[in-house]
């Protein structure tokens, strides 16, 4: 028992870490899917507003003429009850000389009755903020005043005169927060878009896993295994260097490698070949380009990890396969090899999602380009949500995108625990039983 | 004593005046800004400094604190930035930003409309070009004041244009031509062709368009007779004539070998360094890269380049056009009345001509108000006195909407696709229009 709460104790860290920084924001992106939340909507829940585009939008769903045009056209009224408040707030002389001048008058807009109220020349109305409160009391359309609540709209709609039954339609409509929807899930299955992202995220995770975080990985070990022990360290350390330099830099070196004034380019040029952008001159080009940038990356990755699993092989299981007078081929597939399974499972489980996650290379190399050949899910997320140059950033979208991300790491991790049959590694050894 | 009382004395008036002078804070956050752009929030100092001066003469004592940020990294970080602060109640008072935030930032209750605060009829605002305020407003309502105006006309390079065939007179007739629409894009196809079957510029580098996304390419929908706005209904328009004969048309310059079909995403130094030094026959921008030319060591603007409206894509529909982005100053929803009319008042003294006039000249960007081209800082730069006249009376702007992010966003997407060959104009067009109509639904008009 004390031993339990020891070790719940040592856990308490890592456990807060994993709430925080990957149960919350999961938990987050899950409920962000289901809103159709953007910059328009905020975040925070919204206001009720009755503007221009409020009317036009109610009028193509059936709200009746009459009560349209009361909402649009009631605009500002000189009227005994604005003249009453303003009688109270800038005293009677001014109301005086209003009714006179202005008294029954109606204006469709505060700055034509501020235009009034000036040409009044009235002593108390010369600053603008007076003029501008002294309009406001005659104001008798709804219209760009923002409530907080639909109850306070309600109330003002009742003041306005506009009836009962119309009520709960106009306050829905100028409601601007968010609300819970399951549009972007249909979204996802009906746009052509969503489609090519996936293929594209499936292209790019498959074979950059199997040719480079694994495949050559598993290569690179091996051959530095059987080199003589500094040189194998040397080769390591190159290996590595694209792992530990920015990403911006590394992407620039491919760069001045592939683009059309580039090393390829001007290599090539004197053997007749035409010179071409060889990261983006088609979507074959470009896919080539991503793959080999993300793939040098990761089987770094893969290298240390499978180079560590072989020196944990028994000296004695490679000295013995020699003396049998087993090739270098035959010890590696039949001595090596079988050993390799879970750092394979890892690597293969753990780049997995690192590959379903990450875009940063492919945004700095390609940008997505051509065309949107070679943008991925993940990208397609980060654009929505967070990168939108006419600024209404769809951040449910987004989240939906991520959401089918989360969903798919998680249902691979699974797939591939049972593939690999992770219950045998974690079964107690046979003498313990 | 008469010397510790002498202090005292003089230290209880210091702290009577501190306790009674009203002290504001006023943030001032700006997008999309280099140094060359300080004025955006240098205007707001001056402005604070007028504003308490006036004050002192009303008698009253107010003290303004201005406060600035403008390296934000990207558009992208710094809408991040502001959405950010304003939904946790802390956004900068005064944010300089593109008119197209006016349409979701309102909405989402981030600004206030500066008309609650301002005398849009009274001097300077009365005084700024009436199209540039309606860019700035929304729905009605004037939200916002413009602070600068651009525009992005398409340039010809006068030596490789001669070396054509064309006189000098010719090119100086070329803004008049392209206005008229004699002038089209389709010449502009021809004569860049020319340009590099006889070698005066490298294939590829006929007609050089921006490197990535921006306002710039909605000129060419609208070159091809595009519309992007319903005024009746106010909703957005795709027409899809006029979107495929934009796509064809990159399509067409790629295939003539006068574009290069990789352009998207070539280093803007790079792009700079050519077209300032004659390395492309065409090309187009904006009327702030002016100041860029002369870095790049073009030493001569006037003798070596001409400038016109984007040209019409000829036809019926085809209209010669450019898009004018300007940016805007917002007040948000911080702080009480008092303060947001603080702020809105320091947004109109910045709008004063001399003051704007400081702003347009340092950094190359046009007027706001009709008589800043007396100011005669802004009448003796040739640079903004030429494209005032030639470009601003025909600018207008894209569409304040919600969702126009959305339309112009996919709209990039399927000219990259055409661009770069991966899909036809018209397949790329039929994919916007799936997309667009599945996305925006009732919000969009298809024609």
């Amino acid at each position: 028992m004390r031993q339990d709460r020891i070790g719940f104790l040592f856990l308490t860290p890592a456990l807060i870490a994993v709430v925080i920084f990957y149960l919350l924001p999961v938990v987050m992106t899950a409920v962000f899917a289901f809103t159709n939340m953007s910059t328009a909507t905020g975040i925070r829940g919204g206001g009720y507003l009755v503007t221009e585009q409020t009317l036009r939008d109610l009028s193509g769903h059936g709200l009746t003429g009459a009560t349209l045009s009361q909402l649009a056209d009631a605009g500002y009224e000189v009227d005994t009850e604005g003249l009453a408040a303003l009688a109270a707030t800038f005293g009677d002389r001014l109301a005086g000389h209003i009714e006179a001048e202005l008294g029954g008058e109606s204006f469709a807009t505060s700055r034509e009755l501020e235009r009034a109220l000036r040409d009044l020349r009235a002593p108390e109305l010369r600053i603008t903020r007076d003029r501008k409160q002294a309009a406001s009391l005659f104001q008798r359309s709804v219209l760009n005043i923002r409530h907080d609540t639909a109850d306070a709209l309600r109330d003002e709609l009742t003041g306005a005169g506009i009836p009962g039954g119309d009520h709960d339609m106009i306050i829905e409509a100028a409601y601007t927060g968010w609300s819970w929807t399951m549009r972007n899930f249909e979204l996802l299955l009906s746009l052509p878009s969503t489609a090519r992202y996936a293929l594209n995220t499936l292209i790019y995770v498959a074979l950059t896993l199997v040719l480079f975080n694994v495949g050559l990985g598993l290569l690179l070990a091996i051959a530095t295994f059987y080199l003589p022990k500094p040189s194998a360290a040397v080769f390591r350390a190159i290996w590595f260097m694209p792992r530990i330099l920015p990403p911006v830099l590394y992407v620039l070196m491919w760069k001045w490698l592939m683009w059309d004034n580039g090393f390829l380019a001007s290599a090539l040029a004197p053997f007749g070949v035409e010179r071409i952008n060889w990261m983006l001159h088609s979507e074959y080009h470009a896919w080539v380009a991503i793959i080999l940038i993300n793939g040098v990356v990761g089987a770094s990755f893969g290298m240390i990890i499978f180079a560590s699993a072989i020196k944990a092989i028994p000296q004695t299981l490679l000295m013995a396969a020699e003396v049998d007078g087993a090739t270098r081929w035959q010890q590696v597939r039949y001595v090596i090899l079988p050993q390799m399974r879970w750092p394979i499972l890892f690597v293969t489980a753990y780049q997995t999602l690192s590959l379903l996650a990450s875009f940063e290379y492919i945004l700095l190399s390609t940008g997505g380009g051509p065309g949107s050949a070679t943008e991925v899910w993940a990208m397609a997320a980060f654009r929505t949500a967070l990168n939108n140059y006419g600024g209404n950033l769809q951040y449910g979208m987004g989240a939906t995108f991520a959401l089918v991300l989360v969903i798919i790491g998680t249902v691979l991790s699974l797939l591939y625990l049972r593939f690999f049959n992770f219950q045998a590694l974690l079964a107690k050894p046979r003498i313990e039983r | 004593m008469t010397k510790t009382l002498l202090a005292a004395t003089a230290l209880c008036s210091v702290l009577a005046g501190a306790a009674t002078a009203q002290t504001y804070d006023i943030r001032v956050w700006s997008g999309g800004s280099s140094a060359a752009d300080s004025y955006r929030w240098e205007a707001i100092e001056m402005a604070a400094d007028i504003l308490e001066r006036e004050a002192a003469i009303r008698g009253e004592e107010i003290s303004i604190n201005v406060e600035y940020m403008w390296e934000f990294g990207g558009w992208a970080e710094f809408k991040q930035a502001v959405t950010l602060a304003a939904e946790a109640g802390d956004a900068p008072e005064i944010v300089v930003t593109s008119h197209l935030d006016i349409a979701p930032w309102s909405q989402a209750g981030y600004i206030v409309p500066v008309e609650d605060y301002l005398d849009l009829d009274a001097w300077p605002l009365s005084d700024v070009y009436p199209n540039l305020m309606d860019i700035a407003a929304y729905g009605g309502v004037q939200w916002g004041v413009p602070q600068d105006a651009e525009s992005r006309p398409f340039f010809f390079w006068r030596e490789h244009m001669r070396a054509i065939g064309y006189t000098d007179e010719e090119i100086d007739a070329l803004p008049e031509a392209v206005l008229n629409g004699e002038y089209t894009l389709q010449n502009v196809l021809e004569d860049a062709t020319r340009a590099v079957e006889m070698g005066l510029v490298e294939e590829g580098m006929g007609f050089s368009p921006r490197v990535s996304n921006g306002p710039d390419f909605a000129q060419f929908y609208q070159s091809f007779g595009g519309e992007f706005y319903d005024a009746e209904t106010g909703k957005l328009v795709l027409d899809r004539a006029a979107m495929t004969e934009f796509y064809q048309f990159f399509v067409d310059a790629v295939e003539a070998g006068v574009t290069s079909r990789t352009h998207i995403g070539t280093d803007w130094n790079e792009w700079y360094a050519d077209v300032a030094n004659g390395n492309a026959a065409m090309w187009h921008g904006g009327t702030w890269h002016y100041g860029r030319y002369i870095r790049e060591g073009n030493e001569d603007f006037f003798g070596t380049i001409a400038f016109t409206l984007i040209p019409s894509g000829g036809g019926e529909t085809g209209r010669a056009n450019t898009i004018t982005h300007p940016l805007v100053y917002l007040v948000t929803d911080q702080g009480d009345d008092e303060l947001q009319g603080i702020a809105a008042q320091l947004v109109e003294i910045a709008t004063e001509p001399r003051i704007n006039t400081l702003h347009a000249i340092k950094s190359a960007h046009l007027a706001v108000a009709e008589s800043q081209s007396i100011v005669p800082l802004y009448a003796q730069d040739p640079w903004a006195d030429a494209a005032t006249s030639v470009l601003l009376p025909h600018a207008n702007s894209q569409p304040n909407h919600p969702d126009y992010g959305v339309y112009s966003e996919a709209m990039w997407s399927g000219l990259e696709s055409a661009w770069t060959g991966v899909q036809t104009a018209e397949q790329a067009v039929a994919e916007l229009e799936a997309e667009l109509v599945t996305v925006l639904g009732d919000q969009l008009i298809v024609r």
